[in-house]
């Protein structure tokens, strides 16, 4: 075990290097100094004094890569910069809006769960029906409709044709508890519906495999109702996979947060990415693809050892 | 977006692999419903100019935002432009930019995945390691960020596509190259003293079509997906030119006026992925019935 936990950490850490250095080369394609053009509206850049001071005052000077060594350190140390466009710290603003986020991912992975897991197991009991054809034709369609006409879809029925739901908008919790609820309701259906196709391939699978097994026809032989051979003896198992589709499908709901909470106002960090992206405000844009690779790798880490632990044949290969 | 993953336990075909295509795709519904598809977009887009009823870039100010009418199936754009034409041409752009990004993401994604599987060893183990490090970053922000770097642009979306969008070609060659390389023909080869990169040319990269046909239409569906969003999101397409990803755009401020202008766009977008995802996948099932339903 502890190989095999040393292996995985060794991986995670070749990978976070990878990732510093693309994250960095990334920031460094734009022509000319990123910075100098971005700050080109607030700064006089006729004058070559003021142009030189603000170089020195990034470094931009030293050879790349001390530059990059120097951005690097400090980014570990937690001082990710001072956002170009709002001169705020990239760090204050990132932790002001990840709890929208949050709540919005703890929603859509509630939608997630409530549409994928019934949908896979009842593929999976009724194999090769119909039933099983329509849901799993149904799981294609999920990944094959843009989350952002999705969205407009909805919004169109059920707010603006059906006023049921506010078409956008944002209410802070503690505010207003019951409107904030409303308001995340689409939104998070949208990025919910979009993993459960994701989720409920995941558990038909594991649920075929799991259910010709020796262990299942013993619970049927000693008679055993086949509710309760399906809840109790194959769902559980078959779950164990699932936490996979996890580790997949954050990588897939941050991209989605990025059209959502455009289209429905929300203030997160999706929001706050894509303003980035326009203003070219790089040092918020390094930090969100940092963020967002860390949490996935970090998960797929935790997926790798919850799976060694639960699976002893998987430390093995 | 959907990661491509074809478990690679995938039986040796025999005969050549179009007359094991051609079957495949008649064996499976699926398959054939997307085939259908794809193949009655790509003629909507080429022959646009000839069946468009409108200009796509004439400008009718009198008659902006109409909804359908006898004249204008569809009805027209903020700026009076014909919406049927608009999305006649905009098939143009989206099959084109999904293609081509596909064949750049290929042209990385095949040579890697060959090198890895028939040297083996270090190279191997080097090679997927970098794989695994690019699959764990969303590649749609990352497409994003750095077509957000290089410019707004068709050229810059696809060539993001590219650098993050190979490794499912890389992974899925890797697996079929492991598979075909202990087979006795290639043993032969080498026995018989055929260099190294004429063996990989001739005798293997063959043997690994059919998978990499499944891959090419999932990655295609994929592509055109992403370019959609980032046209959505204004850096890809740039106006007066036609995109689906843009005209939604648009039309979703317009969505109480005249909800067909955004909500046309979509049909085609998802209609189109669905296609090429509904041929992807059919044709891994006919393929392999083994892997039916299995995990994409």
């Amino acid at each position: 075990m502890a190989r095999y936990i040393s292996i995985r950490l060794l991986h995670a850490t070749m990978i976070v290097m990878i990732l510093a250095v693309l994250v960095f080369v990334i920031a460094r394609l734009i022509p000319g100094d990123s910075i100098l053009a971005a700050m080109a509206g607030s700064v006089d850049m006729s004058n070559p004094a003021v142009v030189e001071k603000v170089r020195a005052e990034y470094g931009l000077n030293d050879p790349i890569y001390i530059q990059f060594l120097q951005w690097l350190s400090k980014f570990v140390r937690g001082d990710w910069g001072v956002s170009i466009g709002t001169g705020e710290q990239v760090r204050d603003m990132f932790l002001r809006r990840l709890p929208v986020t949050l709540e919005l991912f703890l929603f859509a992975t509630i939608w997630s769960v409530a549409i994928g897991v019934p949908a896979g197991l009842i593929s999976a009991l009724r194999r090769q029906s119909k039933l099983d054809f329509v849901l799993m034709t149904g799981t294609i369609l999920g990944v094959s409709i843009p989350s952002f006409w999705e969205a407009i879809v909805l919004i169109y029925l059920l707010a603006i044709a059906l006023p049921i739901f506010p078409p956008s908008g944002y209410v802070p919790f503690l505010e207003n508890p019951q409107q904030n609820i409303v308001a995340m309701i689409l939104p998070s259906f949208v990025l919910g519906t979009h993993s459960a196709g994701l989720l409920a391939r995941y558990v038909r699978s594991s649920v075929i495999e799991v259910i010709g097994q020796d262990f299942i026809r013993t619970a049927r032989a000693k008679g055993l109702s086949e509710r309760s051979v399906v809840l109790l003896h194959a769902l559980k198992p078959a779950l164990i996979p699932v936490v996979t589709v996890f580790g997949l499908s954050w990588g897939s709901m941050l991209a989605g947060a990025f059209f959502i909470e455009i289209i429905f106002a929300i203030p997160g960090l999706g929001r706050m990415s894509v303003d980035a992206i326009f203003q070219k405000d790089f040092p918020v844009i390094q930090a969100t693809l940092i963020a967002v690779s860390l949490n996935i790798l970090l998960v797929n880490l935790a997926v790798d050892l919850l799976y060694g632990i639960l699976d002893p044949r998987v430390r093995i290969g | 977006m959907a990661t491509i993953e074809i478990v690679s336990r995938q039986r040796i075909p025999s005969g050549s692999t179009i007359t094991l295509l051609a079957s495949s795709v008649r064996r499976n519904r699926l398959a054939s419903v997307g085939l259908v598809i794809i193949v009655s977009l790509s003629l909507l887009a080429l022959l646009a100019p000839l069946i468009s009823p409108f200009d796509p870039y004439d400008q009718d100010l009198y008659a902006v935002l109409s909804g359908p009418t006898w004249q204008h199936w569809l009805g027209t754009d903020n700026l009076g432009r014909d919406l049927l034409a608009r999305l006649l041409y905009g098939a143009r752009v989206s099959l084109m930019t999904g293609l081509l990004c596909t064949l750049f993401a290929a042209m990385i994604g095949i040579p890697i995945g060959l090198i890895a599987g028939y040297i083996g060893g270090v190279m191997d183990s080097v090679l997927m390691r970098i794989t695994d490090a690019f699959l764990c970053f969303p590649p749609l922000i990352f497409i994003l960020a750095m077509s957000a770097a290089l410019g707004p642009g068709l050229k810059n979306v696809i060539l993001s596509f590219a650098v993050f969008g190979w490794t499912g070609f890389a992974r899925i060659v890797r697996g079929q190259v492991l598979l075909v390389r202990e087979l006795p023909f290639i043993e032969a080869a080498r026995a018989t003293g055929v260099p190294k990169f004429r063996i990989m040319w001739r005798h293997v990269i063959p043997n690994t079509l059919a998978p990499i046909i499944v891959a090419v239409s999932i990655t295609v569906g994929v592509a055109i997906l992403v370019e959609s969003g980032v046209s959505f999101l204004g850096l890809g397409v740039q106006p007066p030119t036609a995109s689906w990803g843009k005209e939604l755009r648009v039309g979703f401020t317009y969505l109480e006026v005249v909800p067909l202008f955004s909500l046309a766009p979509g049909v085609m977008i998802s209609l189109t992925v669905l296609g090429f995802n509904f041929f992807g996948d059919g044709l891994r099932d006919a393929l392999d019935p083994r892997l039916k339903g299995f995990d994409r």
